[in-house]
């Protein structure tokens, strides 16, 4: 076995062991990229040099003295989080040659804990999309299945971590965009509460519901990198000042007297049905095992994905004007104004989707429009969130599929923009909500991964991580697919 | 509903080229169909929440460690500018 | 016809906080271009902003000292527009719920009290600074401005004149002076103004059509743009056209204001709540203790001047106006054993003449308020003549010298002792009879010549007022 394969729990047990070294570990891992990558496409940037040289510093100060148990892992990184010297593109000809000269909160985490990062993920431009096709540079793909998409937006980070690639990752999750790509690939993604993770570095696609989170190839492996980025930041002002248990201690798949929720609305006309049907044997299971099932309802599901459109795409609008050509990244090359310089640069450097969120922001925020739409769009999210306070009187978590359908093929919905927002529809209620989610492999159709989704009130990681490992338990963990 | 993309792209700054100008407006409006199907709610939408009010940072100058900052030089700061001159950032000439 | 002008202001003051509004860079005026600035104040991709507490603070001091209601609950909104002096391409601002409204100052026309409504007043970031020069293509962006604090204060139209826009403007400068939450340096544009002007026929209750002016740098400045647009509007309707709504740039140096934005163009800002700040909450007791931290406000202090101390209004308002000044009066008052009256004539002639000349601040001299007092009561009590006072006051400003040394030393020691001028004046009365003789036939303009050579005689230590009283008793004796 190759030492790419194992999964972060066991390295970290051979490297404090000395079974094994960082830096062989890590060029096992370069090389696993350097293997797959043309085909899967998951790094926009690998910074193999760097990697090795950060995994012969780790070997050597673990001579020395005791380190963090993730201490000279690889880890992949999503490039819309801000490293200190190393491009950071969002997938973008707008940053096409961006380099932060300071590391995002969740780096600096990672950095102290003496990650090894082995290069950035590809992803949707600006984290906008579902299938991780509208990367300026370059198609991510699902190595399940070449021809399907990863998922989006945060494609590169689940794919990495399915091939191999990469032993865990960050990625981030606006509506879906890390639970959606971890079901596709068959990998294990958390969306953390919003404000439990810092955002601090996190190039905003919306800031009121972005939140970085791991990928890993099991629910201890997230769970351990969960526990290195979580934290209160007073850069971040929308940071939950509070402290967190060491998740990975405390894991437990024990499900006795678990309360699971099903919400009816997540199992409707837009749902798959062997997705539906794969997902609830997997609850089965876990009743069979001492959970218990209760049946809730969500009335407003059905608007979240028009509501979670509009406040996301208003925020973004405005997130994104700072891309001007003024201060970093791309500008056009002739111009003979100020107004001429903006619209040419931002024509150029911004691709279609990322022109229409900006254009329907723009629009919802415009004078005239600003109560039918964002205002309006708020007060179904405020309803949202009443309904999950009453849905969590009745149950502990709540169960639902990841995604409505198993990842779709590469070109399949491009056209039609609506149909790819249609992919989000399982998802978005939780940022919305502010909640915590996790997609977790449930099984498989027509060959290709399902995730189960659970729904946790806010801060509960812990339950959703301990409900996750009682699925991951019947199921097994995920192992690097051939590809 | 129809929407002037015309007018979205100039309030945003974004230009779109008369060939994609149809297809803008299509996918605009099938998005803006999409969106603008909410119910009626009335209440509150400012999102004020005094119970978590929002912790205010010291006036207090270089806490740069507490704060997480880094001490970055002016070359450092502006090394990703595509034009420079005289320590400042150079855009076209401006009136206002 | 007859016209009124309607005014109303839009001032934005920066704050002297230590550091900048969202983050810990240093507030300061005039350094290096691009030095006082990070990551975050030049909107790097992935930064956020935390909001500063004294910023708040400030503002609800303003609102107090300018009688408005204080909205302890409120947030921040992003006000969205391009320009390559806002790096993120949009300003944090207040919309819809400001920190402060609904609030009035008062300010002196003529001798009359008049109250001018302040609408609200708002927390929000300043821009960088453009930098132009003729003899390059381009336009050059000094980010080092960017996100200091600033408050808006947004008064109702209620001026009718540029006088009381100046009063107005004066009055906000000298509170905000008071309170010291800002600099209010004219030249470094600390405190600058958006001026809004219509103009209706006198005795019309309807507003015309209101043109926004922007680029007003100065309160005189202010004055000759209201002057001018009031005049333009008249002109243009006695010509039979109409005012329309729009914004004008005023230049100063031609006099003139130039068309900026039509409404038509008018800008779209699209104003939201800022998703990266939360709610602004101020405990109560909070905004209780700000406002008994006042000072003693300009009018407040004017007034008591009047009333209690017996100065003219005149003399109030110059005292007021100016912040080292009056701390000056007023701890001279504190201190007592001499009369306001003499107090205020001090401060308001040596005292303000050597603020001018050398353009410090009192605080920053030789001279305390005891050693002013001093001065004051040996002149009262008749030990020192005035002109002594005045050479006194010279060798503390210079050389921190001792009041009675200097007395000695330069033997200032005025002589009221009546015997002793009795003597001088019959020997200079003696010598000078002629003069005595042209007054004694009518020629009253000798007595100034006899009482100067009689101060002339004790080398100007006798006391004027009794010399004076002994030669006309000669005289006429």
């Amino acid at each position: 076995m190759e030492l790419y394969e194992y999964s972060a729990h066991e390295l970290s047990k051979m490297l404090s062991e000395k079974k094994c070294s960082s830096e062989e570990l890590t060029k096992s891992v370069l090389d696993r990229a350097a293997a797959t990558d043309e085909k899967v496409g998951a790094y926009l940037t690998v910074c193999a040099e760097e990697a090795l040289k950060k995994a012969r510093e780790v070997d050597e100060k673990r001579a020395k003295e005791t380190l963090h148990p993730l201490a000279g892992i690889p880890i992949g990184i999503k490039d819309n989080i801000s490293t200190k010297g190393l491009l950071t593109t969002c997938a973008s000809k707008m940053l096409y040659n961006y380099v932060p000269p300071f590391d995002a909160f969740v780096m600096k985490k990672v950095n102290a804990a003496d990650m090894v990062v082995t290069g950035k993920l590809n992803m949707d431009e600006f984290a906008m999309g579902s299938s991780t096709e509208n990367s300026y540079f370059k198609k991510t793909h699902n190595p399940h299945n070449l021809d399907c998409v990863p998922g989006g937006s945060s494609g590169g980070s689940a794919a990495a971590v399915a091939a191999g690639s990469a032993v865990i990752s960050l990625g981030s999750d606006t509506g879906g965009s890390i639970r959606m790509p971890a079901s596709y690939c068959g990998v294990v993604g958390l969306k953390p509460t919003y404000g439990s993770v810092s955002r601090y570095g996190l190039v905003a696609f919306a800031s009121s519901l972005d939140q970085i989170g791991p990928f890993g190839r099991n629910v201890t492996d997230t769970a351990m990198l969960y526990g290195v980025i979580c934290g209160h930041d007073n850069m971040d002002a929308t940071s939950a000042d509070r402290e967190y248990p060491d998740f990975t201690a405390l894991l437990n798949s024990d499900v006795k007297g678990l309360k699971i929720g099903i919400p009816e609305e997540y199992y409707g006309d837009g749902v798959d049905n062997s997705v539906k049907e794969t997902v609830m044997n997997a609850v089965k299971e876990l009743e069979k095992q001492g959970a218990q099932i209760v049946n809730i309802s969500l009335p407003s599901t059905g608007y979240a994905l028009n509501a979670y459109y509009i406040i996301s795409s208003a925020e973004a609008s405005s997130n994104l004007a700072r891309f001007d050509g003024v201060k970093y990244g791309y500008r056009t090359e002739n111009y003979d104004s100020l107004i001429d310089m903006y619209e040419k640069t931002r024509s150029e450097g911004f691709g279609d989707e990322v022109k229409r969120r900006i254009m329907l922001g723009t629009f919802v925020l415009s004078s005239g429009f600003f109560d039918a739409y964002y205002k309006k769009a708020k007060l179904v999210a405020i309803e949202i969130v009443k309904e999950f306070n009453a849905a969590f009187e009745k149950c502990d978590v709540i169960a639902t599929p990841a995604t409505p359908a198993t990842a779709f093929k590469l070109g399949e919905n491009i056209g039609d923009p609506t149909k790819m927002y249609a992919a989000d529809i399982c998802t978005v209620t939780v940022n919305i909500a502010g909640l915590p989610a996790i997609s977790v492999p449930c099984g498989r159709v027509n060959n290709m991964p399902v995730g189960l989704q659970f729904i946790g009130r806010k801060f509960s990681e812990q339950t959703l991580l301990n409900a996750a490992l009682a699925v991951e338990n019947n199921y097994g963990e995920a192992k690097p697919v051939n590809v | 509903m129809s929407i002037d993309v015309k007018h979205l792209a100039k309030l945003a700054r974004l230009r779109i080229e008369d060939d994609k100008l149809a297809k803008f407006e299509k996918d605009m409006e099938s998005i803006v169909a999409m969106v603008e199907q909410l119910p009626e709610v009335s209440g509150d939408a400012s999102g004020l929440d005094p119970e978590h009010p929002m912790k205010l940072r010291e006036d207090v100058e270089g806490t740069t460690e507490a704060l997480g900052t880094d001490k970055l030089t002016r070359s450092e700061l502006l090394a990703n500018a595509p034009k420079m001159q005289a320590g400042c950032v150079v855009v076209p000439k401006t009136v206002e | 016809m007859e016209y009124e002008t309607i005014v109303g202001l839009e001032v934005h003051a920066e704050l002297n906080t230590k550091t900048k509004i969202y983050c810990n860079c240093k507030n300061a005026f005039g350094l290096e271009v691009n030095t006082q600035i990070c990551p975050i104040c030049t909107g790097m991709p992935g930064t956020l902003p935390t909001l500063n507490e004294k910023v708040v603070e400030y503002a609800v001091k303003m609102g107090h000292a300018t009688n408005c209601s204080i909205n302890n609950v409120c947030k921040q909104d992003r006000k969205n527009y391009f320009y390559p002096d806002l790096p993120k391409a949009y300003q944090i601002s207040q919309a819809d719920i400001p920190l402060c409204e609904n609030g009035y100052v008062e300010i002196m026309m003529n001798g009359e009290e008049k109250r001018i409504g302040i609408t609200r007043i708002h927390i929000e970031e300043d821009a960088g600074k453009m930098l132009h020069n003729d003899a390059f293509q381009g336009s050059l962006v000094d980010f080092n401005r960017c996100g200091v604090p600033l408050i808006e204060i947004v008064s109702e139209p209620d001026m009718r004149s540029s006088a009381e826009a100046k009063a107005y403007l004066d009055t906000l400068k000298s509170i905000l002076q008071y309170i010291d939450i800002s600099d209010c340096k004219m030249q470094e544009g600390s405190i600058r103004c958006d001026v809004n002007v219509s103009v209706r026929p006198k005795g019309s209750t309807e507003f015309g059509k209101r043109v926004e002016m922007k680029n007003v740098n100065s309160f005189s400045g202010a004055m000759r743009a209201i002057d001018y647009e009031a005049n333009r509007q008249i002109e243009a309707l006695e010509r039979g056209e109409e005012i329309y709504q729009e914004t004008r740039r005023w230049d100063d140096q031609k006099g003139m204001n130039i068309l900026l934005r039509s409404k038509e163009d008018a800008q779209d800002y699209r104003y939201f709540p800022e998703p990266d700040l939360t709610t602004i909450y101020m405990p109560l007791e909070r905004v209780e203790e700000l406002k008994n931290s006042l000072p003693e406000l300009p009018n407040a202090k004017i007034k008591r001047y009047v009333k209690e101390l017996g100065l003219s209004q005149v003399d109030a308002e110059l005292i007021a106006e100016n912040l080292p000044r009056c701390r000056l009066f007023d701890e001279c008052i504190k201190l007592g054993g001499c009369t306001a009256k003499n107090v205020s004539n001090w401060v308001l002639a040596d005292v303000s003449k050597y603020m001018n000349e050398t353009g410090k601040d009192i605080a920053d001299s030789n001279l305390t308020a005891e050693k002013l007092v001093k001065i004051i009561t040996l002149i009262e009590s008749g030990k020192i003549s005035n002109n002594s006072g005045k050479i006194i006051f010279e060798e503390i400003i210079q050389n921190n010298a001792d009041i009675d040394k200097v007395i000695e030393e330069k033997g200032l020691v005025q002589i009221s002792d009546d015997s002793a001028i009795e003597k001088l004046v019959n020997e200079v009365m003696a010598a000078n009879q002629k003069s005595v003789d042209d007054y004694r036939g009518g020629k009253t303009n000798a007595l100034g010549f006899l009482v100067g050579q009689c101060m002339k005689a004790s080398k100007g230590q006798a006391n004027p007022a009794k010399c004076k009283e002994l030669v006309l008793k000669y005289l006429n004796g």
